[in-house]
């Protein structure tokens, strides 16, 4: 109860006992025990209404959970479980990637070969496929069901659940990889010259379009916990980038060969990342290091909502858990599909043990035990939504859509004080250079023929003369107003050096920054 | 001595105001003395003089009696010397000014005057008055002498007088308390305490009073003077001041609890009023005469009795008599007829639609029409008839050509008078007339870019493919035409000169050159167009699955024409030639798929596995894919031999032309390869196993796995090598960029370089101070970044500007620390993060009250000084669940079971 608690409470309250203002402090006290009314009502809520609680296998004596076979599971589980083990077997239109919505309820698929899909899941219903006859590299859900984005070899499309084309977006290029953040219903996509691009899907508008500058990369994964974008690249290094800026925020050497992989977890504190060199490794994003190094070797790579790790390569998928909670992941599971299927995606369903591979012969899933969060939260995501429901929700997170600048590397920090940095004055080369450009620029501008002697040569070259003081001036008052700021301070430096020390603590002090 | 004193009162009378008020004091007797004396004592003077006298004393008499009998005195001997002592304006010489009045303080009778130290020689004033009244009985002898001489009376008469003015009282009123008498207010007989005592002689209690009496008059002590009136003011409000401090600090533990309570409340006892409507009709009393008639109606004992019992006693109270039924009756049957009129005419109404309606029909009309047309052959010669038609009649009647008489009349009347409306409506007219009868244009030249695009709609281009076939043909000719037919050079003119002659020849072999390309294509598609034929028929038996791919096959070829034409293979970027023939590839697939009866495998994608998949877990993977399956196939097996297929074909087709094309094509292969083996860069996974593919595909269908050399072997096992110094370099770059360097200090060019004397010394040093300065700071700034200890990571720190609304530009009023602020800020306080029962408490407001209630001043209520704010308000909530609590209870019990 207690952890709950101050899961609840969301860090620590302040040190109200260094505060002068007596004010404030009853107020900040008053608010403190609010929260911790709010965080133990909560923990209670959490106690009583979701008691189901996840679990994973466990195995007695000499057994080794990793042995486990699909198949025994099945025969220990319930028969709506059993229903989540399946192949289905497409060999004609390649290999298949997949996306879950966040309720799990849908998964999209797309086969290479131009097969695009929508299955409810739920009741394993189709509810439409068709072609698009040319290659699909990706598909993704937006923010609901009712619209997808695939990643086609020319352009992304958007479709709506029935099938029908309603976006080309032709401004990203041939796209490898395709990504949503729900929160700030941006489409992130990656594409064979390896831009970035930003677009928000609500206004259409294109919000950042940025060279990654490492070459081409399909390796691109949506920090789920604060929306940064994480590329990788064929260098072994992982870029990390937000929609408003056009240098990476973050830019990590992850392995000495090209990544292959990335996966977040849900938490967003971990990153798993897979190279070329049979090497995965697990990282702490709050302190950039390395957590921990698997070999192995993975073409796709997914955390579950529990925090297991699914990697897969060549028909083979094996799962890491870090059961104990130490942070340290080891073998958990593994399933190997029939020879000769090449795995190209693998995805854990939302809410559900479940995990769907997409290989080139099809779609399978199999079950994972203890991988998906037991309890969910209707206001979250709703597997049993209706159709009245959505419309709402749909209507709320428009409502509550994040602009982008709140994309960072800690959104925690939204709301607190700027950080307190210089302001970068620009060198004096710089200011040079920018002065002569735009002296350069107002040479340039072409002079309009006037009559009546208004364009003699020597009243064209007055005006020309006017146009550059003109544009000289703003750069020459800078100067003198940093000039006389910095006159200003040596002045009052020198004033306070110069008054005898017994009058020093006379002058006016300055106020404290 | 009378002169003396006369002096002195002249000069008093001159001089000194203040003495005046002494002079009335102690002179009753002289004023009365100063009355007779003008009385009888008036100068002999001239009338005019005389007149001039009375107008000065009028006024002079009003100011002071005193100056008026010093007047008489002097008006004898100097009359001017007291008129200038006159203000101008008092003086009425011509009236030119008001008169004023005289404002001055006149002292009453009574007045006794507190002896006050006088200013100025008051002393003297007092003593010369002491005189004056020791004089004063001698004076009165001496008066009654004087007055005795002048007026030849006996002085009896003024003695008689004066007695009479001393015991002679004559009073206007009674005696009273109220008008005292003269005597008393005189001062001689003086009602003393034993006055007041004596009656009350032999009374109880009188002798405990006159004792009280006398002790008073033993023991009278003086009393201090009272306090200036401002000091003792202030000592009162002293006073009341720490009263009411007290009284006020019985607020204090009140306020105290307002102050810091989070909410306050002001909802408490109000009175809404009514809350139901039940509760309203309760209150409700008819007034009216109807809501009279209608409540005694409904109030009937007798119906209520009726209904109380079986009903049967109501049809007997219910009476109506004929008349009323029929009167209603008849108004039923008014107002049905009414409404079926007036269906009747809503009918007819709607059926009239309007002009939008009829417009959008139209055209909806029309666009189906155009629809149907481009789907259906037939309807679209259906349509051409008749457009044809229409044109035909259009030609023979000229109906459109101004020759209506509505068309004759407007132009009779000339256009400009018309408005805009005609006038857009007979240009119109005028417009249709020119569409109907312009001569047709031939259709043909279109047909060249319809055969090559739009490969979508196969049904269409399948449904006629004589047409194509006929027009390619003929385009065939015509280019041969063009390619034979040997235009001859201008001789003369501008055209003739030597670099115009170059040019058009060499503009003339590129358009033989396209021509050439042109005819290829022509003959191409010509012999696909057979080929299509043959395999249509197929296709149309063959199951869903594959007439998807039958549609695309066409497509595919199409799509390897216009390589062909564009010369696409050419082109030097190596990712888009891959991507081309991937797609030619995939979906090409399908027609080898159909000639393919035994699948090749390739080993290639043992190759990939072998690249990565030493693990033992795969080994025995490995050896099973080794053997040859017949049963598994592979994408990528396919791809390969399928495009290598398709490769051939392509080459078949291209012919002599595109040979060099393909050569130089294979040799990018061979290079890229090298590239490969050596580049610098570790290409993405799926380009190389493209690559490979591609390599393969020049060489065969059926190559086999190769061993990778030692060179690729260990430049894969180094492979990470300069990674890492690559990072390092990157790191550096950044750092550079977002703390640069400080720039190296130079001297200007020329400066000091005279005499070597600066060479030899070096540089400044106060600039290799600053540099070091400037380095320091950089050094700094650098160990202060985050990334600082992380060698494999770089974490931008630029300023991102537009996140920076997101922060607070200065820390909040009452807070000083951030820390404090941030953590105050930590939690979230929406809906969606706090339980339902919390989110009320957490976002209550300042004060909660109804709207439109009257706030009330502060009630003064006992409040226990050291009770919790919080408990206080839990208290109130608790009143307030109690309320509800009933209600609550209830609705549990109705649950349970």
């Amino acid at each position: 109860m207690d952890m709950k608690v101050k899961k609840y409470l969301r860090g620590e309250s302040a040190n109200l006992e260094i505060l002068q203002d007596r004010k404030l402090k009853g107020q900040l006290a008053v608010r403190e025990e609010l929260y911790g009314k709010s965080a133990k009502a909560a923990a209670k809520i959490e106690k009583w209404l979701l008691p189901s609680e996840g679990g994973y296998l466990e195995a007695e004596g000499i057994e080794k959970t990793w042995r486990i076979k699909q198949e025994s599971i099945a025969q220990e589980v319930d028969i709506l479980s059993t229903r989540n083990q399946y192949d289905i077997v497409l060999p004609d239109f390649g290999p298949y990637s997949l996306d879950f919505t966040s309720s799990g309820r849908y998964m999209a698929i797309a086969g290479r070969k131009g097969h695009l899909g929508i299955l409810d899941m739920k009741n394993m219903a189709l509810i439409k496929e068709f072609q698009v006859r040319e290659t699909v590299r990706d598909i993704a859900f937006l923010h609901n069901e009712l619209f997808f984005a695939a990643a086609q070899k020319k352009y992304p499309y958007i479709y709506n659940r029935d099938g029908t084309e309603l976006h080309c977006l032709k401004e990203h290029g041939a796209v490898l990889n395709l990504q949503f953040l729900k929160n700030h219903f941006l489409l992130a996509t990656i594409n064979k010259l390896g831009q970035l691009h930003y677009q928000d899907v609500t206004t259409g508008q294109m919000v950042g379009n940025y060279r990654t500058g490492h070459g081409r990369s399909d390796v691109m994964q949506v920090n789920p916990f604060n929306g940064v974008v994480a590329v990788g690249h064929s260098r072994g290094t992982v870029s990390m980038w937000k929609p408003t800026s056009a240098a990476p925020v973050v830019k990590m050497l992850c392995h000495q060969g090209p990544v292959t992989a990335l996966a977040f977890h849900s938490n967003g504190h971990l990153l798993a990342t897979a190279g070329m060199e049979r090497k995965i490794k697990v990282w702490d994003l709050r302190k950039f290091e390395v957590l921990q190094t698997l070999s192995s070797h993975a073409k796709t790579l997914d955390f579950s909502q529990k925090g297991l790790l699914a990697g897969a390569t060549g028909s083979f998928v094996q799962i890491w858990g870090d059961l104990a909670g130490a942070q340290s992941y080891d073998r958990y599971m593994g399933h190997s599909m029939a020879k000769g299927y090449q795995i190209g995606k693998v995805a854990f369903r939302p809410y559900e043990d479940v995990l769907g591979i997409g290989h080139s012969k099809g779609w399978s899933s199999v079950l994972i035990p203890g991988s998906g969060e037991p309890n969910f939260d209707t206001w979250v995501a709703n597997p049993f939504e209706t159709p009245k429901q959505r419309r709402e929700k749909e209507i709320h997170s428009l409502l509550d859509k994040l602009p982008p600048e709140t994309i960072m590397l800690d959104p925690t920090k939204i709301g607190a004080v700027r950080p307190t940095r210089k302001k970068e004055k620009p060198t004096n080369p710089e200011r040079e250079a920018e002065l002569e450009a735009a002296v350069a620029a107002a040479k340039d501008i072409p002079m309009k023929k006037k009559t009546k002697g208004r364009s003699k040569p020597s009243k064209r070259a007055k005006k020309k003369q006017e146009a550059v003081e003109k544009a000289r001036r703003p750069f020459l008052e800078q100067a003198a107003k940093e000039e006389e700021l910095s006159e200003k301070k040596r002045k009052r430096i020198s004033e306070e050096n110069e008054l005898p020390k017994s009058l020093q603590r006379f002058t006016r002090k300055k106020a404290k920054a | 001595m009378a002169e003396k004193k006369r002096k002195t009162r002249d000069e008093n009378g001159h001089k000194n105001r203040g003495e005046f008020k002494k002079k009335k004091k102690n002179g009753r007797n002289s004023s009365k003395q100063d009355r007779e004396a003008r009385r009888r004592t008036g100068p002999r003077l001239p009338n005019a003089l005389r007149k001039e006298l009375d107008l000065l004393n009028s006024t002079t008499q009003l100011s002071d009696d005193d100056a008026a009998s010093d007047s008489d005195v002097a008006a004898t001997n100097d009359l001017y010397e007291y008129e200038e002592a006159l203000p101008e304006e008092e003086s009425k010489k011509n009236k030119r000014f008001d008169s004023v009045d005289n404002y001055e303080y006149e002292l009453p009778e009574e007045f006794e005057d507190e002896d006050v130290a006088s200013d100025d020689g008051n002393d003297e004033g007092d003593e010369a008055n002491r005189d004056g009244d020791e004089l004063d009985n001698e004076d009165d002898g001496r008066h009654s002498r004087m007055l005795q001489e002048i007026t030849g009376l006996p002085g009896d008469a003024f003695e008689g007088k004066r007695k009479n003015n001393d015991f002679v009282i004559s009073e206007a009123y009674p005696e009273s308390e109220y008008n005292p008498s003269r005597d008393i207010l005189e001062g001689d007989s003086r009602i003393s305490i034993e006055d007041l005592l004596d009656p009350l002689h032999g009374k109880s209690g009188f002798s405990k009073l006159r004792k009280d009496v006398h002790r008073m008059e033993r023991k009278s002590l003086s009393l201090n003077a009272p306090l200036p009136r401002s000091d003792q003011e202030r000592l009162e409000r002293k006073a009341a001041y720490e009263l009411s401090k007290k009284d006020i600090t019985k607020w204090e533990p009140l306020v105290k609890r307002n102050r810091e309570a989070p909410t306050i409340y002001f909802d408490e006892e109000t009175d809404v009023g009514f809350s139901t409507v039940g509760s309203i009709a309760s209150e409700f009393k008819p007034r009216s005469v109807f809501e009279k008639k209608i409540a005694s109606l409904v109030n009937d004992n007798d119906i209520i009795e009726a209904h109380r019992k079986d009903g049967a006693r109501l049809l007997e109270l219910n009476k109506i008599s004929v008349e009323d039924v029929r009167d209603q009756q008849n108004r039923l049957a008014k107002m049905r007829s009414l409404l079926f009129r007036h269906e009747l005419k809503s009918k007819r109404i709607r059926k009239i639609k309007s002009k939008t309606y009829h417009r959008l029909l139209k055209k909806d009309r029309l666009k189906a029409t155009a629809a149907a047309m481009e789907m259906n052959p037939e309807a679209a010669k259906e349509l051409a008839m008749k457009q044809e038609f229409k044109r035909a009649e259009e030609r023979l009647t000229l109906k459109h050509k101004n020759s209506s008489k509505w068309a004759k009349r407007i132009l009779q009347r000339g256009l400009n008078i018309q408005d805009d409306g005609t006038r857009a409506a007979i240009a119109e007219q005028l417009n249709q007339h020119a569409l109907l009868t312009r001569k047709m244009n031939s259709m043909m030249g279109s047909s060249d870019e319809s055969s090559d695009e739009d490969d979508s709609d196969d049904i269409l281009i399948d449904s006629d493919q004589e047409g194509p076939s006929t027009m390619l043909k003929k385009a065939k000719e015509k280019t041969l035409e063009v390619l034979e037919g040997n235009e001859e050079l201008p001789k003369s003119g501008v055209l003739s000169l030597p670099f115009m002659v170059r040019g058009l020849k060499k503009r003339k072999e590129a358009a033989d050159e396209e021509a050439r390309l042109a005819l290829q294509d022509y003959e191409l598609s010509l012999k696909q167009l057979e080929d299509k034929n043959e395999e249509d028929s197929e296709n149309l038996h063959v199951s869903s699955g594959r007439r998807v791919f039958g549609a695309t096959k066409r497509q595919v070829q199409e799509f390897k024409d216009k390589n062909n034409s564009d010369n696409y293979y050419g082109n030097s970027d190596s990712d888009e030639g891959l991507e081309a023939i991937g797609g030619d590839e995939e979906d090409g697939m399908d027609k080898n798929n159909e000639s393919l009866t035994d699948v090749n495998i390739n080993p290639d994608v043992l190759r990939e596995e072998s690249e990565i998949g030493h693990d033992p877990i795969f080994k025995s993977f490995e050896d099973i894919v080794k053997e040859p399956g017949p049963r598994t196939t592979y994408e990528v097996a396919l791809f390969a031999s399928n495009s290598s297929k398709k490769k051939k074909n392509v080459d078949e087709k291209i012919g002599v032309q595109n040979e060099e094309v393909s050569d130089c094509h294979t040799t990018r292969y061979t290079e890229m390869r090298d590239l490969d083996m050596e580049g610098e860069n570790a290409d993405s996974d799926t380009e190389s196993e493209g690559q490979m593919v591609d390599g393969i595909l020049s060489s065969g269908p059926k190559s086999t796995y190769e061993q990778p050399s030692q060179e690729e072997l260990i430049r894969r096992a180094f492979a990470g090598d300069d990674v890492e110094e690559e990072f390092e370099k990157d790191k550096e770059v950044v750092l550079n960029e977002e703390n640069p360097e400080p720039e190296k200090p130079t001297l200007l060019p020329g400066w000091g370089q005279w005499t070597h004397i600066q060479k030899s010394k070096g540089l400044p040093s106060w600039m290799m101070e600053e540099h070091e300065n400037a380095k320091k700071k950089r050094a700094e700034a650098l160990k202060k970044r985050r990334d600082a200890q992380l060698n494999h990571v770089i974490i931008s720190e630029k300023l991102d500007k537009k996140a920076e609304k997101l922060h607070m530009k200065t820390l909040p009023f009452p807070y000083t620390s951030k820390e404090v602020f941030e953590q105050s800020m930590r939690m979230p306080i929406g809906p969606e993060f706090n339980p339902a029962t919390a989110i009320g408490a957490l976002n209550r407001p300042e004060v909660v009250k109804k709207a439109g209630l009257i706030i009330k001043p502060i009630r003064f209520e006992d409040v226990d000084p050291h009770e919790k704010v919080e408990n206080n308000r839990s208290k109130r909530q608790k009143q307030q669940m109690s309320k509800s609590k009933g209600k609550s209870n209830k609705n549990m019990k109705s649950r349970g079971p």
